[in-house]
């Protein structure tokens, strides 16, 4: 490299990679799903290989450069193994869920099961029905192309 | 044959049971029904040597003469085995006390120019009460030890029976051979819980638990008076030893019984710090020896086996407050406010005794009333204050021991017949298949109920005779030329100039007693009523009790003679029986007969072979405590007082023929006597309630103060350590719910940490 880059493409080079990986950390801890999981891991890692990238240009060396293709090969093959666990897990119980493992808490601790979200079929309300008085009328042909109500 | 010293033999009667003791303990489990070897060789040869012991001192005595024309000199013999307790310059004496230097003023002392050494060597003593004592004690030792090998035959406890046997005859060996007080104390103690052990022998049995338990208390309270007393005779004398010892720069140091101090007229303290000491060894002695008050654990003390009772409560133990006092006895003389006190007591005790002892239906019951009755006659005879009633206590002592010991053992040798029932409504007529048992059991009951010529009769004459001169003293003018009362410094109170020709009570004051009167304070109207009891009137009602108490000891006893041994046969199932030509006998193996055989003897003879020759009060005589210018001058000529002869037994005879017309013959199972009393047999049969208001009184209250402590042990105390220990437990259990299982949540912590790190270093960094 020839040249020191500026001090604000580092900040804001920094920022972002910052921010993924805040992103990937809150989605380890926050997600569920095994995979999404897994996902926000590669992703601190894509965070921190970007911070790697702004200093090593900021710096002019190549050394960050370098650790980054070494941090996306280490990502490849954690990912494969990962997601031979996640297979596994799953084949256990069938389910993504990383709260489906519970079985390491301590022995006074109950396991932790999801609030039951109240079901939204609820029993339709009957509404009185009037019986019909008169006639109706004779039915009109345009009536599904030309509706006077809505 | 190798020489032994006197000394060395008076080691060896403490120490052979000693060892006995130990190896009982060793090899008891081993030796299996020979147990009882170690322990009957031990006191056997502790027998020997005692009796050994008794003719040397004996020699040492001379024998006796006619005439009073010198005193007796004191015989006594001091054998140190080793300092138990030596610290020098341990204190001064205070100005004033006997302990002080007199050459001294009060600033040298205040400058500390007199400063003692404390120092408590384990010496041993041999003069003729501690003789007698000693033989005593292990020649009835020897025959409870042979008697029991057929008591306690079968007996899984059987080693350790005679363990506890020979231990005891170990302590009262030591407790008459010590010649320091706080000695005397510890072995006072040891016989006391020797006597818990024996009595709570088959502690697997309820009431023999209690038994012992309360007869354990009630000693104690003896012996807190006892621990006081040694505290005051300490502060008082300076030294607890009985004999003079010479200090490393030769100077002497007058023991408390010491003849330094014997041969001083005015070397006891009298008035009130006097009568505190004379008190509290009264105390300790009414505890021991089972007088009112602290009566109460010798009746139920009969819970154990009657080997046990036979030796202990009947023969030994309980003789050794008889033996305090006498040990005291110029202690005593100098406050005669408080040996008054102890015949009063001591009278009382036989009276009440007596009467209860009239309505027990259980044979062992009786006779340890009748022992209660028995000590309280020589309580009465010590607190005469005389030469006679010291000598005739003593006396009483060595003839009652060999016909209590036989009579307990009789009635042992009953219930080990009767299979354990020793309820006198339950069996009779036993004369026709227990012969041997019978007829020495009758020698007994005349020696106790004073028949003569058998032993009670003497000595129990003498006793009689002692309260006599006190009640009806009279001009005795040339008795006591020994010491012409010129001689003695007015400082001692006029019971003791022997040639005073009536008694004035009146105008005896205890300050006047006190040597320096630094010691004594100001009379206190206690004293003064303590010592206005010193009246010949008291002692005339002592007298009569007496008498009456005679009477009553004849009735009691050959009511259990004929409810037991005469009518017609009754036995209780579960007898032990054998077949023996033709009829079914009962009699008791060997082992059992043998002894009372033996002590039958004595129980007919010595009576009369002691008083003839008027050897053991001229033997006496000389122990160093009875040579004391206070006591020895009260000494009169031994004559047979044939009034009080035939007083005491037209007594005797009254309550023999009361007792066959009740309970002779066909009428032997009767209750006759309860129809007869009526109301007053309620209050006989539960001991004038005594045991009922101590329940009250004290045994609640305590129970009550010991409810409050073991819930505040268990409710306080441990709560506190439980809430400590609940602590790190609550704490764990809060924590212990962050470990849910969640990964997530696993990881959520360990996010939070690298914040705090993060946030600290950029704090840190910043400032």
């Amino acid at each position: 490299m020839n040249t020191v880059q500026s001090l604000p493409l580092l900040q804001n080079a920094l920022t972002v990679g910052a921010i993924l990986f805040s992103l990937g950390l809150v989605g380890i801890l926050t997600r569920r799903n095994l995979i999404v999981m897994f996902l926000a891991a590669e992703m601190m890692l894509q965070g921190i290989s970007v911070s790697l990238v702004a200093w090593s240009r900021f710096h002019g060396d190549w050394g960050g450069h370098v650790l980054v293709i070494f941090v996306l090969t280490v990502a490849a093959c954690e990912a494969a193994v990962a997601l031979v666990f996640v297979l596994q897990a799953f084949s256990r119980t069938g389910r993504l869920d990383a709260a489906a493992w519970q079985s390491l808490r301590e022995a006074t601790i109950t396991r932790t099961v999801d609030q039951e979200v109240p079901s939204i079929d609820t029993v339709p309300y009957r509404f009185p029905t009037l019986t019909p008085a008169g006639v109706l009328p004779p039915p009109d042909d345009n009536e599904p192309f030309e509706r006077r109500h809505v | 044959m190798q020489e032994f010293s006197l000394s060395t033999l008076l080691v060896l009667v403490p120490l052979l049971p000693l060892l006995g003791a130990i190896f009982t303990v060793l090899l008891g489990r081993t030796l299996g029904a020979k147990a009882h070897l170690p322990a009957m060789l031990g006191i056997a040869g502790a027998a020997v040597v005692a009796i050994t012991l008794l003719a040397a001192t004996a020699r040492d005595v001379g024998p006796a003469r006619g005439d009073h024309a010198e005193p007796v000199r004191p015989v006594e013999m001091i054998s140190t085995l080793w300092q138990w307790a030596s610290f020098e310059s341990a204190y001064t004496p205070p100005a004033g006390s006997p302990a002080a230097d007199p050459r001294l003023t009060p600033a040298d002392l205040v400058a500390g120019k007199d400063v003692r050494a404390f120092s408590i060597p384990v010496a041993l003593r041999l003069d003729p009460l501690t003789a007698t004592m000693l033989t005593i004690i292990t020649c009835v030792g020897l025959l409870v030890a042979i008697y029991s090998t057929g008591y306690m035959h079968g007996d899984p406890g059987y080693p350790r029976f005679f363990a506890l046997v020979a231990m005891f005859v170990f302590s009262m060996s030591m407790l008459v051979a010590a010649s320091n007080f706080l000695l005397v104390y510890v072995f006072w103690e040891a016989v006391g819980a020797c006597s818990y052990l024996l009595i709570g022998f088959w502690f697997t049995k309820p009431q023999a638990a209690r038994a012992a338990k309360k007869a354990f208390l009630v000693n104690r309270v003896g012996d807190f008076g006892l621990a006081i007393a040694v505290f005051l005779l300490w502060m008082t004398y300076g030294t607890l030893d009985f004999h003079d010892t010479i200090s490393a720069d030769g100077v002497i140091m007058p023991g408390i019984l010491g003849q330094t101090r014997l041969a001083d007229a005015a070397g006891y303290v009298g008035g009130a710090i006097g009568t505190a000491i004379c008190l509290l060894l009264l105390l300790a002695a009414c505890g021991k020896s089972a007088q009112l008050p602290l009566h109460v654990w010798l009746p139920d003390a009969m819970e154990g086996p009657t080997p046990a009772s036979a030796l202990i409560h009947a023969a030994t133990m309980v003789t050794a407050g008889i033996y305090l006092i006498t040990r005291s006895a110029p202690l005593f003389a100098a406050c005669p406010g408080a040996l008054t006190l102890v015949s009063i007591i001591g009278a009382t005790t036989a009276l009440v005794a007596a009467l209860i002892g009239t309505v027990q239906n259980d044979l062992k019951r009786v006779l340890a009333y009748s022992t209660i009755s028995q000590l309280g006659y020589m309580f009465a005879s010590l607190g005469t204050g005389t030469l006679l009633g010291f000598t005739a206590a003593i006396f009483h002592l060595l003839t009652h021991a060999c016909f209590k010991a036989l009579l307990f053992l009789g009635a042992g040798s009953v219930m080990h017949s009767m299979g354990g029932v020793i309820d006198m409504r339950r069996f009779g007529g036993l004369r026709r298949v227990m012969p041997i048992t019978a007829a020495t059991f009758l020698v007994g009951a005349s020696a106790l109920a004073g028949v003569a010529p058998f032993a009670g009769f003497f000595s129990k004459d003498e006793i009689l005779a002692a309260l006599h001169s006190k009640a009806w003293p009279e001009p005795h003018g040339g008795h006591h030329a020994s010491i012409p009362s010129a001689a003695l410094p007015p400082s001692l109170p006029p019971t003791f100039q022997g040639a005073a020709s009536h008694f004035h009570a009146s105008s005896f004051s205890p300050t006047a007693s006190a040597p320096d009167g630094s010691m004594a304070p100001e009379s206190t109207s206690s004293l003064n009523a303590l010592d206005s009891l010193n009246r010949p009137e008291t002692w005339q009602v002592l007298f009569w009790m007496s008498l009456v108490t005679a009477g009553l000891t004849a009735f009691y006893t050959f009511r259990a003679v004929f409810m037991t041994f005469t009518g017609p046969t009754r036995v209780p199932d579960g007898a032990h029986g054998h077949g023996h030509d033709g009829h079914e006998s009962y009699e008791s193996p060997s082992a059992m007969t043998l002894p009372l055989m033996i002590l039958a003897v004595p129980s007919a003879m010595i009576g009369w072979l002691l008083f003839s020759t008027n050897w053991l009060a001229h033997f006496l005589s000389a122990t160093p405590s009875l040579t004391a210018t206070s006591v020895a001058a009260t000494a009169t000529p031994h004559v047979f007082h044939i009034n009080l002869a035939i007083q005491g037994t037209l007594a005797a005879a009254i309550g023999i023929v009361v007792a066959a017309i009740g309970h002779l013959g066909r009428r032997s199972d009767g209750p006759q006597l309860e129809r007869f009393l009526g109301p007053v047999q309620t209050l006989f049969a539960n001991t004038f309630y005594f045991d009922q208001i101590y329940a009250a009184l004290v045994v609640r209250p305590l129970e009550g103060l010991a409810l409050v402590a073991a819930l505040f042990d268990r409710y306080v105390i441990d709560g506190a350590v439980d809430a400590i220990a609940a602590a790190p437990l609550a704490l764990g259990g809060i924590v212990r719910r962050s470990q849910s299982g969640l990964l997530q949540r696993y990881a959520l912590a360990g996010v939070m940490g690298v914040l705090a790190i993060v946030v600290l270093l950029a704090w840190q960094l910043r400032g």
